[in-house]
């Protein structure tokens, strides 16, 4: 606890594993450990072991403060957060999904994630690693490869034998191309990026010409024997190396014949594994093909020759994945036992002629398979199984040895997949597949801080959705009172009627519904659940208002900024007169609802935006963006406010903008126009605009100290930002009332449970 | 041992067996013509009564001198057996042509009452540009099933016709899934199968337990709500068997 506050250098229980000096490296135990300071969970004593067993698995309600001592009747004037009661959840049984392939780009330093659903996501690495695009997945694909071609085109391919084409602009699926060869192993564009070549399970392998509005096959390349699990470009373009079972074959991609087949060694006797598989290929510039396989072994062959020249044993278990920067001097593999190696090209002799690929070093940042691993010039990219997306800068690329070189490890969702029904005490949880519909339970008793309270109404589970047809829910909202839930696919908009009468629970389809809402980015609904706002994926936004049984147009606006961005975040004023809609790329629009017109933009800023919301009373817009800059915006005075400049003069604290999580929900105190609660996965804060700043010099987390600190003491050191770091890893919180808080966790043991199995690890000494 | 028994040609052993049951039994004329016919059909399959009978023939013939049968008589007989052969096969083919017959008939009654009633098909082809969906197929076999659904999906059928629909074979969704499944089939085994080295997630999680200073319990221990489908699944074992064991003890004991 002291610890954080003294903003120490050690690790303080979040996602920022190192500060200044390399981080150990990070197995589970040492997860847990981080995770005790200053925290309940993992207690040191049996009484705190005790709470914990009382309140997994269930909801607890506890009565939490902070900085407030006894006895004072006034929890503003000394500066603290106040009294609340916590609905701690833990219900939501949220597992991310595994990660089959990673691919960067480098013009745009982008990253392209493809899960085993088939949800494609973009991170912007330059953004502070902030997913910005996100593409719903499909029941019918099962994506094997993905790449980036010329000009910024994103394809996969996968197991149902298509090829889809992803448009970045209109955040939809372009189109899909049959490859008439079965199920598609692998894919890989070539350096010009102009061509795509597919390795097929009938072992043939095609190449696809890429025009500028679709992909034509143009040749398929002589057919081998087994399935062409893998496959890589030679630099030139000439030729390519495919790896399958038990061989790897180098096809001259202009004749299509081939001109070197590499056996792989029979494994030695009395080992029971099966045929070697060779999971991954490289094709370096100088002929030498680097293969991993199935024997957990990682060999570089002569593609001249076809003979091998070195092989390096890796592990008992597969080696997964390999990726090659473009430099050619370094490389990563990946293996099954969440292990990456970083292979480096090292000259043997001193005047630098001759060198030697050398394993250097081994990172473990996996618990589970790692199933696909990238390059960029200065980090090694692996994501796996676990659903980790971890990105290791390399100490000796990175330029700046600054925060930005630390660890990243991305495993929860950046955007909200929960929404709230406040007055009915409802919460509406999104998984890929369904909805949840829960209702949260009631306490009647009362207590003192950090003091857990029994329920007298347990949390029940109302209403189970399950999604119509083969896509994936995208985006879904429930409205404030409770009556209406609307979701959306890639392609179809639902929405849905709720009655609830004494302790039972009616649902009922609204089913005509007007032809323009067809699929949506982001749903809404007004503070009075009478209008529904849905940003569909043209950029338009559309206004209608809801009327029993019935839906009636009122309005649509267009993109303002001319081009046809999708729309990210929604965000409503309380009184309903203002909507604000911050775009994927572009500034952040607001729209006047009582006159139906646009309003004003928000002045561009070159970070995307995390959260968005709109204060009571005050209309002033509160953004959140992904450098964990926080600015204000007076709707109705079109400026920045006066707290916001003073913010950014001031400048943030470096602790807040060193936090690795965006924040995802921001809400405000129905009585005290001066706070703004927000949260990300590892804290959730209030501000308080009256307090002063803090500067790089005072601790950012002094809240716990201060509590016990003389009046004094709290007066002078008292600041803004009052951060709590109790509820981990957040998925949601927010007020329900002037007293509630609710914070929906989900535990990292909770998620690992429910993984497939990983490989056996032998530890010494067990 | 085998004992070889001296084999007949074909041709003398009709016209003996005829020559020497003959005027006996006359109903079993047929009987013998038969034994003869399949005689002549399996030579080497005869029937074991057939050379204990001849042999006895045998040793009474052997006494006497052979008969003395005319040429044209002999010839005629022959003809004659022939003759009756040839009707006796006959008569089996055509045998066997009815039955094919009536099987084919039945068939193509049973596939009459299987296809839609003649209105329907009828509709569906003159409606332009139908496409049929695959559903449809379900369709069909409802309406094979029952009668009154027929009636159901008759007057649906005149809205569906006027929307659009799509063809595709059933037995090409069935090839793109088949392999589908193979391949992953083949992801499964070769990451999870049998020659690879899984372990569960409690024994993954306790080695690192096992390794601290103080050694805490295993999670699955801890944590109370893992494995809830097997608690759920003893807890219904436990009411069955309660259930179970309170009736046996309810039923008298008789001794």
């Amino acid at each position: 606890m002291a610890a954080a506050e003294r903003g120490a250098s050690r690790p303080t229980g979040d996602n920022r594993t190192s500060r200044r000096r390399r981080p150990p490296p990070l197995t589970l135990s040492a997860h847990f450990r981080l995770r005790g300071v200053g925290d309940y969970f993992r207690g040191q004593s049996a009484r705190t072991w005790c709470e914990v067993e009382a309140g997994w698995g269930g909801e607890r309600t506890i009565v939490r403060d902070a900085g407030l001592e006894a006895g004072a009747r006034n929890p503003e004037a000394d500066g603290g957060m106040g009294e609340f009661k916590v609905h701690r959840v833990r219900f939501f049984n949220y597992v991310p999904v595994g990660i089959r392939c990673v691919a960067y780009n480098h013009q745009s330093n982008r990253l392209a994630v493809s899960r085993v659903d088939g949800t494609v996501e973009i991170y912007n690495l330059a953004a502070n690693s902030f997913q910005e695009k996100f593409f719903p997945g499909h029941e019918g694909r099962a994506t094997e490869a993905l790449c980036w071609a010329k000009g910024q085109r994103l394809f996969s391919a996968g197991l149902n034998g298509d090829i889809i084409e992803y448009d970045l602009e209109k955040m939809s699926v372009k189109y899909s191309v049959d490859g008439f060869g079965g199920p598609i192993w692998s894919m890989a564009a070539d350096p010009s990026g102009s061509y795509l070549a597919i390795g097929c399970e009938d072992g043939s392998v095609k190449l696809f010409q890429v025009s500028p509005d679709k992909i034509q096959l143009e040749r398929t390349l002589e057919r081998q024997k087994g399935r062409i699990l893998s496959l890589s470009w030679h630099p030139s373009g000439t030729h390519i190396a495919v790896g399958s079972i038990d061989y790897i074959a180098v096809l001259d991609a202009k004749s299509g014949s081939t001109t070197q087949k590499m056996l792989m060694d029979k494994r030695h006797p009395g080992s029971q594994r099966r045929r070697c598989v060779v999971w991954g290929v490289a094709f370096l510039s100088d002929g030498t093909v680097v293969s991993t396989d199935s024997a957990g072994m990682v060999q570089f062959w002569d593609s001249e020759t076809g003979t091998l020249v070195q092989t390096h044993p890796l592990t008992s278990s597969d080696v997964l994945s390999i990726a090659v920067a473009e430099k050619e001097d370094s490389l990563v593999v990946g293996t099954a036992e969440g292990t990456i190696f970083h292979f480096q090209l090292i000259p043997s002799r001193s005047d630098g002629k001759q060198s030697q690929w050398v394993r250097t070093k081994p990172f473990q940042h996996h618990t589970h398979d790692v199933r696909s691993v990238a390059h960029s010039p200065t980090a090694l990219i692996s994501g796996g199984v676990d659903a980790h997306l971890v990105i290791r800068p390399l100490m000796e690329k990175v330029e700046v040895k600054n925060y930005d070189a630390a660890l990243r490890k991305i495993t929860f969702p950046h955007r909200r997949l929960i929404s709230c029904a406040k007055k009915m005490q409802l919460l509406l949880f999104q998984f890929p597949q369904r909805l949840e519909l829960w209702r949260l339970g009631a306490t009647d008793a009362a207590g003192k801080n950090e003091d857990i309270l029994p329920l007298s109404r347990n949390a029940e589970h109302l209403l189970q959705l399950k999604k119509k047809g083969p896509e994936n829910i995208c985006c879904s909202c429930i409205s404030p009172c409770g009556s209406w839930i609307a979701y959306s696919t890639a392609s179809r908009f639902y929405l849905y009627r709720m009655n609830y009468e004494n302790n039972s629970v009616s649902i009922k389809r609204v089913s005509k519904l007007p032809k323009f809402l067809s699929s949506a980015f982001q749903i809404l609904f007004s503070g009075d659940s009478a209008m529904l706002y849905v940003a569909s994926n043209q950029g338009s936004l559309h206004v209608i208002q809801l009327l029993e049984g019935s839906l009636k147009h009122l309005h649509t606006f267009q993109p303002q900024s001319g081009t046809s961005e999708a729309i990210s975040l929604l965000a409503v004023s309380p009184d309903g007169n203002w909507l604000a809609a911050a775009g994927m790329s572009s500034g952040v629009s607001i729209y006047n609802l009582k006159h139906l017109k646009p309003h004003c933009m928000v002045p561009a800023y070159n970070f995307p935006v995390t959260a968005l919301a709109i204060a009571p009373n005050t209309n002033n817009l509160v953004i959140a963006h992904s450098d964990q800059q926080v600015f204000e915006f007076s709707i109705p005075q079109k400026q920045y406010t006066d707290w916001s400049r003073k913010v950014q003069k001031h400048g943030l604290h470096y602790l807040w903008l060193e936090r690795d999580t965006p924040i995802t929900h921001i809400t405000f105190h129905p009585k005290r126009p001066t706070h703004i609660l927000l949260h990300d996965t590892y804290m959730f804060c209030i501000i308080d605009k009256s307090m002063p700043l803090p500067d790089d010099k005072t601790p950012l987390f002094n809240q716990l100290s201060l509590r016990e600190a003389s009046e004094n003491v709290r007066r002078r050191h008292a600041h803004a930002f009052k951060i709590s770091k109790k509820f981990q890893p957040l998925l949601f919180m927010d007020l329900l009332d002037e007293g509630t808080l609710v914070a929906v966790e989900r535990p990292l043991e909770d998620i690992i449970a429910q993984l497939p199995p990983p490989i056996k690890r032998k530890k010494f000494g067990t | 041992m085998v004992n070889l028994r001296p084999r007949r040609s074909c041709r003398t052993l009709p016209v003996r067996l005829v020559v020497d049951q003959g005027g006996d039994e006359e109903d079993s004329e047929r009987e013998s013509s038969e034994e003869e016919r399949q005689d002549v059909e399996f030579p080497d399959g005869d029937p074991v009564a057939e050379p204990m009978a001849d042999e006895n023939e045998d040793e009474v013939e052997d006494d006497e001198a052979p008969e003395e049968v005319t040429f044209a008589s002999a010839q005629a007989e022959a003809k004659e057996d022939e003759r009756r052969l040839r009707d006796a096969l006959r008569r089996d083919k055509e045998l066997l042509k009815e039955k094919r017959k009536r099987r084919e008939e039945l068939f193509t009654e049973q596939k009459k009452r299987k296809l839609l009633p003649a209105t329907i098909l009828e509709e569906l082809t003159t409606a332009p540009q139908t496409k049929v969906n695959e559903s449809s197929s379900e369709l069909k076999k409802g309406n094979v099933e029952n009668e009154n659904k027929e009636k159901k999906e008759e007057k649906m059928f005149p809205k569906r016709v006027k929307k659009r629909y799509m063809a595709c074979r059933l037995k090409d969704q069935d090839l793109i899934d088949l392999r589908q499944q193979a391949a992953k089939g083949f992801l499964q085994k070769y990451l999870y199968g049998r020659g690879s080295n899984r372990t569960t997630v409690n024994k993954f999680l306790s080695l690192n337990n096992k390794r601290l200073l103080v050694k805490k319990p295993a999670v699955q221990f801890v944590n109370n709500s893992w494995g809830m489908e097997r608690k759920q699944n003893a807890k219904k074992f436990k009411k069955q068997w309660m259930h179970k064991k309170k009736l046996a003890s309810r039923r008298p004991n008789i001794i």
